[in-house]
Parts: C-alpha cells; sequence; structure tokens
C-alpha cells in the first residue's frame, strides 16, 4: 500500500511539472520516484532474501516486479535525456498495476524447479521485456499526440511538454529493441528451462500443455512476431515513425492480455499463483 | 486633403482570399499605373504575405476608397462580393495609426517580427520612384519609417522578437529535435527566404537554395555558406533534405502533390517539414494529407507565436504609447496644412496692403535717405508678422475639420481672400478712406 501511495506522490508531482514546467517540479518530480524506486527496490529485495530468488511467481509478485522494473527503465530514460514530459504518463500506469496488487499476497516459498538456472532468466526476461513494450506504449501514444498536434497545425498543450517528435520515435524504437530482445531471450530461456526440468515435473499437468498450442505461450509468441515485424518493417520496409508508434501499442495490448485475462482464465500451463 | 487607407490583411482575410489579391512585386509597378489611370495617383502599394494596403491622399476619402477598392479587384480579377466582407478603410489619424502600427511590427502576424519595415520602405521607394509622391505621403512614410526604427531600439520589441523563421524553426526543432544532423532546401532567394536562410543556416547540417534567379540564389548561397541547385534539380535536393521552407514569388504553385510523392519514395518514411511562407502559396495544400510532411503556411505559424506575443505585453504597450505620440504629431502636422492655402492668402493680402501703403507714402518718405526708407520697409514688415502670427498659429492648432472650415471661410470672406477683385477694390477704398482729398 505504501508503495501504491508513493507512486501516487510521484504521479502527483508529474502533473505539477506537467502544468507549471517549473524546474523545481520536475526535480521533485523525480525525487519522488526515485524515492519510489528504492523503496521498492528495498522490499523486493527483502523477499528475494526470504525466498532465495526474486519474488516472480504468483500474481502479485509478478505485477510488482514489472511495475519496479518499469519504473527502473522508465527513470534510466528520464535521467539519461533529461526529458520528463512522459513521466505524467508512466507514474499513472505505474500507480493503477501496484494499485491492483495493492492488497495481494506475496509468494512465501517456491517449489524447486523454479530454482533451475533457467527460471530467473526466463520470468525476468520476460517480466522486464514487458515493461519496456508498456514503456514504448507510453512513449508511442505521446508520440502520436504530439503528431496529430503538429500534423493538424494546431501546436497545444503536448507541443509545449513533450520532448520532440524524433526524440519520442527514438525512446520508443529503443524500449521496443530492448523489449523484443528480452523477450527472445525470455522464450528461449522457457524453452531450455523446460527442457532442464521436465522430469522433475513428469507428475505436473501443466506439463503436457506446455506448447505451442496453449494461449498463453502462443500469445508470448505472437507479441514476439508482432514486435519483430516492427523492426524489421521499421529498418528494412520504411515503416513511418507514427505506424510503429501505433504499432507498439498494440503490441502492448497484446502483452496486457497475455499477462492478465489470458493468463487467469485460458492458460494451462503458467498457472502458478 | 485626406489620408485614405483600404486593404485587408491575415486579421481579416485567410491565405485563400490575401493570395487572390495579393501583388508581387514585379507587379508594383503596373498596379501603380492602373490606380493613376483610375484617378489615384499619389499612392503607396503596400503587398506582402499577410497584407495588401493602398495609401492614398483624396480631397473625398469615400470616392477615393471605393475607386481603390474597384481597381484592386479589376485589376487582379477579383470579384467584390468575394473581397469586401475582407477589406478596411481607414482615414486621416486612423489610417496613419494603421500604417505606424504595421511598420512598428505591432499589425504583424508574428508581433515585432523585423520583415515589414524593410517591406514597408520598399513600397515606399517603388511608389516615389514610378510615380513621384506627394507632401502628404511622404512625410507620413517618413514618419512610419522612424517609428518602426524607434520602437525596435527603444521598447526592446525587436530583442526576443520572433519572426515567421524563428516560429518555423521552433517548429522543425519539435520535430526533429537537434537540427544538426539535417538538411535543408530553400526555394527562393527574395527576402523572406533570405530571413529563413539566415535563421536556419547555422543550425542545419547543409543548406542548399534552389531560385530561378541563379545570382540571386549564389548571392544567398555565400551569405549562408550553403550551395545553389538550378530550379530544376530542385526536387533532386529536395529528397535529400528534411526541411523545405519555399518563399518564391511564383504566381503558380512549385512543388505539386505529386512532386512530393515522388521525393518521399527515396526517403523511407522519413519525415519532412515544409513551410510555405509564399502568398500565394508555393507548395499545393494536398501535400498536407502526405502522413510524413508536416504543411505549414504563414496562417498556420500563428498559433506557435501567441506564447511569445503574450510575454511581449509590455514592450506592446510601450509601442503602443509611442505609436499614439507619432500618429499626433503627423495629425497635427496634416490639420495644420489644412490652413495654409488660407494663411498664404491672408499673408498676400496683408502684404498687398503694405505695399500699397508704402507706395501711397513714398513721395512723403522721398526726402528719407536709404536706411531709412529700409527701417520704414522692415517695421512695416514686422508688423505684418506680429499681427499674423497668433492668427497664424491659431489656426494652425483647430484640431477638428468643421471648425477649421468655418475659420478660414471666416476670414476668407472678411478679407475677401478668394476674389482679386474685391480685395483689389477693398485696397483702393481702404487707401481712399485713409488718404486726405487733395487740396
Amino acid at each position: 500500500m505504501s508503495l501504491a501511495l508513493l507512486y501516487l506522490a510521484a504521479f502527483g508531482a508529474y502533473v505539477w511539472h506537467f502544468a507549471t514546467r517549473k524546474l523545481l517540479a520536475g526535480r521533485v518530480a523525480t525525487g519522488v520516484l526515485m524515492l519510489a524506486v528504492l523503496v521498492h527496490t528495498f522490499v523486493l529485495g527483502m523477499y528475494t532474501m526470504e525466498l532465495g530468488l526474486p519474488p516472480m511467481t504468483g500474481r502479485t509478485g509478478a505485477v510488482s516486479m514489472f511495475v519496479w522494473m518499469l519504473a527502473v527503465s522508465y527513470l534510466s530514460i528520464e535521467v539519461s535525456t533529461d526529458e520528463r514530459g512522459i513521466g505524467i504518463f508512466v507514474t499513472p500506469l505505474l500507480l493503477a498495476l501496484q494499485g491492483l496488487v495493492a492488497h495481494g499476497e506475496m509468494p512465501t516459498d517456491v517449489p524447486s524447479y523454479f530454482a533451475a538456472p533457467f527460471f530467473a532468466v526466463h520470468v525476468g526476461a520476460l517480466l522486464f521485456a514487458y515493461a519496456s513494450f508498456a514503456l514504448a506504449c507510453v512513449v508511442g501514444i505521446t508520440y502520436v499526440l504530439l503528431f496529430r498536434e503538429l500534423k493538424r497545425r494546431t501546436p497545444g498543450v503536448f507541443f509545449q511538454r513533450l520532448p520532440s517528435l524524433q526524440v519520442l520515435d527514438r525512446m520508443n524504437m529503443r524500449a521496443v529493441s530492448i523489449g523484443w530482445l528480452l523477450l527472445t531471450v525470455g522464450l528461449v530461456g522457457g524453452a531450455l528451462w523446460l527442457r532442464d526440468v521436465s522430469a522433475q515435473m513428469a507428475n505436473d499437468p501443466r506439463l503436457p500443455h506446455m506448447t505451442i498450442t496453449d494461449p498463453k505461450i502462443l500469445m508470448a509468441v505472437l507479441t514476439w512476431v508482432v514486435y519483430g515485424l516492427l523492426l524489421a518493417t521499421r529498418r528494412w520496409a520504411g515503416l513511418t515513425a507514427r505506424r510503429a508508434a501505433w504499432l507498439s501499442a498494440v503490441g502492448f495490448a497484446i502483452v496486457l492480455l497475455n499477462f492478465l485475462p489470458v493468463a487467469y482464465f485460458f492458460a494451462r500451463s503458467h498457472n502458478f499463483a | 486633403m485626406h489620408l485614405v487607407l483600404v486593404g485587408l490583411s491575415h486579421h481579416t482575410a485567410p491565405v485563400e482570399v490575401r493570395e487572390r489579391i495579393g501583388i508581387s512585386r514585379s507587379m508594383v509597378p503596373a498596379a501603380l499605373d492602373r490606380l493613376a489611370n483610375d484617378g489615384c495617383d499619389d499612392v503607396v502599394l503596400l503587398s506582402t504575405c499577410n497584407r495588401t494596403e493602398v495609401y492614398a491622399v483624396a480631397a473625398d476619402t469615400g470616392a477615393m476608397g471605393e475607386r481603390i477598392v474597384g481597381c484592386l479587384a479589376d485589376y487582379r480579377g477579383v470579384s467584390r462580393d468575394d473581397i469586401d466582407a475582407a477589406l478596411y478603410v481607414r482615414t486621416d489619424a486612423d489610417a496613419a495609426r494603421h500604417l505606424f502600427r504595421v511598420a512598428a511590427g505591432l499589425d504583424s502576424l508574428v508581433v515585432g517580427e523585423p520583415e515589414i519595415l524593410g517591406q514597408v520602405k520598399d513600397a515606399y521607394k517603388v511608389a516615389s520612384e514610378e510615380r513621384g509622391t506627394g507632401s502628404v505621403i511622404n512625410r507620413l512614410f517618413h514618419g512610419a519609417f522612424a517609428i518602426g526604427k524607434r520602437v525596435r531600439t527603444d521598447t526592446g520589441l525587436a530583442e526576443g522578437a520572433v519572426s515567421l523563421s524563428y516560429a518555423a524553426r521552433t517548429l522543425s526543432r519539435k520535430i526533429f529535435g537537434d537540427l544538426s544532423s539535417h538538411h535543408m532546401v530553400v526555394f527562393g532567394a527574395g527576402e523572406m527566404a533570405r530571413l529563413c536562410a539566415l535563421h536556419f543556416h547555422e543550425h542545419v547540417a547543409s543548406l542548399t537554395i534552389s531560385t530561378r534567379r541563379q545570382d540571386r540564389g549564389e548571392a544567398l548561397a555565400s551569405e549562408v555558406n550553403g550551395r545553389v541547385t538550378s530550379w530544376e534539380d530542385r526536387l533532386s535536393a529536395l529528397a535529400a533534405a528534411d526541411i523545405l521552407v519555399s518563399a518564391t514569388g511564383s504566381p503558380d504553385l512549385v512543388l505539386t502533390g505529386a512532386d512530393m510523392q515522388r521525393v518521399l519514395a527515396a526517403r523511407r518514411g522519413r519525415p519532412m517539414f515544409v513551410v510555405d511562407l509564399a502568398v500565394p502559396r508555393d507548395i499545393a495544400p494536398e501535400v498536407a494529407a502526405i502522413e510524413e510532411v508536416f504543411l505549414y503556411n504563414i496562417d498556420d505559424l500563428q498559433g506557435i507565436v501567441q506564447e511569445n506575443v503574450a510575454r511581449r505585453q509590455d514592450a506592446v504597450a510601450k509601442a503602443e504609447r509611442l505609436v499614439n505620440d507619432e500618429v499626433a504629431a503627423w495629425y497635427a502636422w496634416l490639420r495644420s496644412r489644412a490652413a495654409i492655402p488660407t494663411v498664404v492668402a491672408l499673408r498676400s493680402r496683408f502684404e498687398r496692403v503694405r505695399q500699397a501703403e508704402l507706395d501711397r507714402l513714398a513721395p512723403k518718405i522721398a526726402g528719407l535717405g536709404p536706411d531709412a526708407r529700409a527701417r520704414v520697409d522692415e517695421i512695416t514688415r514686422l508688423m505684418v508678422e506680429k499681427l499674423l502670427l497668433t492668427p497664424t498659429e491659431q489656426l494652425k492648432a483647430i484640431d477638428d475639420h468643421e471648425t477649421m472650415d468655418a475659420c478660414s471661410s471666416a476670414l476668407r470672406r472678411l478679407f475677401a481672400l478668394d476674389d482679386d477683385a474685391a480685395a483689389a477694390e477693398a485696397d483702393r477704398a481702404d487707401v481712399a478712406v485713409e488718404s486726405p482729398a487733395p487740396r
């Protein structure tokens, strides 16, 4: 709960900065978000020490790890570009997701096969990939908003507050590239983990479903295809930045679909919660 | 005489109307001839991207206004119905205030922009060289140049003043961020193109100028460290560029939608920022529909600068005060000119009386020496001067036309200024009354 409050405070500070464009407001916003991330790191670190591996299993743990990774990704971009204009769009997502699991139970123990080497690679890389895609989605939406103002020749609030289209495009493509790379690593890591633990899980009812036909795995592969197409067409087929921005938002919609409803209602291979 | 202004500007007319009535610099002499043929022979025609205005001197302001509007509409082949709603007509002090505000940059699309003063000077120069201008127009425009300069130096309106070029650069930065890796092409080498090139050249990777006038292109290229490409090769140059500023004087489009599609085919989706500063427009409006192209014409730039305009309200208030002072001085001068015929006639009448008296007394002072006679001449002349000084000043200071007309009429009637025969009779009667009959 306290983490959600910290993210709420960060959101408030970014709203203040967005409205006033004061340097002080921007520094306060960055400071509050850094504090939230530090506290979040401490909390996750405590769970990691307790469990022996990061608390990535179960809905609460996975979502909380996802929020932390998204916050870290955003902060790294903000610090490296000195652009705070999109903080107002990222922090509500952090707040909403952290608020969603504020009263959830963190995992208290993990099955032995989770200790296999490729498990952390699989889950960690995928969570980081999804965080990158979330960031790309937010940046893509801001790109579209600014693009629309510029295209309609009515520069307004986004024109005044957001960085240039080129900076947003670069942020978007960087986030998508990193996300796609981590998604690849995560998928390969998952396959390798399955190879290593299939003997241990011989009697596990989830094992027969760990194939490409499982909705969750199928959606993950579809996500990989969508983002892969985005990167390929942008690089080799002249996909415009605006279409890339839209596509990154569509890609993240698939991620969200996979992360929440598909995982709970359709997947039979990943119901570890 | 009165000053009349007839015109339309970006405040009253959209670019579609302005480009139809606008007159390019090369067409101004012919337009002045046309106005002269229609009876408007003491005029200045100011036609820029944002305004087309005619300043004229006339006795009947209403008739002159109608004549100018009719002439402009005929000359440009535009229906009166299409422009009537956008036209404004101003006279005397209001017209002068308008011109002074224009010259000061207060009426510009981008308040404080420096280009307009040069354009006002150019319009006056063309008019005075082509057809000559009278004293009212001369005094008016020299007043405008003075106030234009003074506003820029005394109010700080020019400091930090944005121009169309600056607004264009702000926009390009919002699209591309750092411009140092981006290439720019400028179509045209006129004043607007030059100012834009000057504004950008230190910030972009390269600047290419394409114009029909190779000599002017080369002069501009040397000024901005750019290079010149022939007008025929402009599309090739554009394919490698990210920013295009077009400001030619062409009456036709210089870049169509099909041209732009061909250019973009080689660019693999890279965006292009296109600024069309020309009126009539150089770039086909349908280019705006192409996804990768951000097309702005001069009307579109207004939104970019509103924040800057707000920041300059203090400077604007100071500039308005200076303009008002200048208008008051000019209008006082114009009013005083209305009294001139009466004052001249009055002085002439008094001088005739003085000379008649000296002639009548000539035999009586014949015994005086040359010095004494010269002193008598001087004393009588000074008496006339002193007697006329106060009424002359009072007459010039009258600030409304009705009172001026009434006082002038009274003076002309009392002193028979309009009737030479009556004046001569009065002179003889004066002499008869004052002269004793010879014994």
